[in-house]
């Protein structure tokens, strides 16, 4: 199956600082190992897990071999990276996070929890996993877990139509 | 596990070792790594704590002085009783 992989801009996993081999002209090398969620195997986001882990390089990536499908994640078993998604650059990333600052505030403002309004900007500067993650959450708390659910679904539309993926 | 779950700085910190460790069930594993790719502090304290780790695990008991060691297992159990 093919996913989608995020890592460091220097090419390192994002948690492992595991230096991957990069695509260039073809695909990178080959990765191999034991799929064991968190602990070792290749992880890599299916497109609803986008926005759990979205990170500074997003490539993507051919797994092969036993592949564990976890919540937000999916582990196998081998992995080479196909090609990076050049459309996820700093500009789309700042635009992205600007899109989830602005739900998060029309959310808080529709539900009256005005005390987000707070946490929102001085967040920003963390990203747009954080962005995300506070923007569901005030979804969640305006209209439960189904709400955070139909914020995730949101901002996986808004990536996936951004970034032309599938 | 609710959706809403998710550790916070102080969970990090608390967390560490045993992510070092690799003895974190999958699930809390899941949400510290989601806490550490949007957390530079933790992130930041994360690399500290594997250079320390990578770092002292060069250090054999022999090569500790014994007032050092001593001060370190008075700490360790100071530490467990708070």
């Amino acid at each position: 199956m093919n996913a989608y992989k995020f890592l460091r801009a220097d090419g390192t996993g994002v948690f492992t600082r595991f230096a991957w081999p990069l695509p260039d002209a073809g695909p990178g090398d080959w990765v191999a190992t034991e799929p064991h969620p968190c602990r070792s195997g290749i992880h890599a986001c299916r497109l609803g897990d986008l926005p759990y882990w979205a990170g500074r390089v997003l490539y993507e990536i051919e797994l092969e071999g036993e592949v564990v499908e976890h919540k937000t994640k999916v582990v196998a078993s081998r992995g080479r990276l196909l090609r990076r998604v050049d459309t996820w650059d700093d500009a789309l990333r700042a635009t992205y996070t600007r899109y989830c600052a602005d739900r998060a505030h029309e959310m808080a403002r529709e539900s009256g929890l005005e005390r987000w309004e707070e946490v929102i900007e001085p967040s920003i500067p963390e990203g747009p996993a954080l962005l995300g993650f506070v923007a569901a959450r005030i979804a969640e708390e305006a209209g439960g877990p189904q709400a955070y659910h139909a914020e995730r679904a949101r901002q996986t539309d808004w990536l996936a139509d951004r970034l032309g993926l599938a | 596990m609710a959706e809403h779950e998710h550790i916070s700085c102080q969970e990090v910190v608390e967390l560490v070792s045993d992510y070092l460790d690799q003895t974190l069930p999958a699930d809390e594993a899941t949400l510290f790594e989601q806490h550490i790719n949007f957390c530079d502090g933790c992130d930041w304290y994360l690399d500290q704590m594997r250079t320390t780790v990578a770092t002292v695990g060069r250090v054999t008991e022999e090569e500790v002085p014994e007032e050092t060691r001593d001060k370190l297992l008075t700490a360790f159990r100071e530490w467990k009783r708070s």
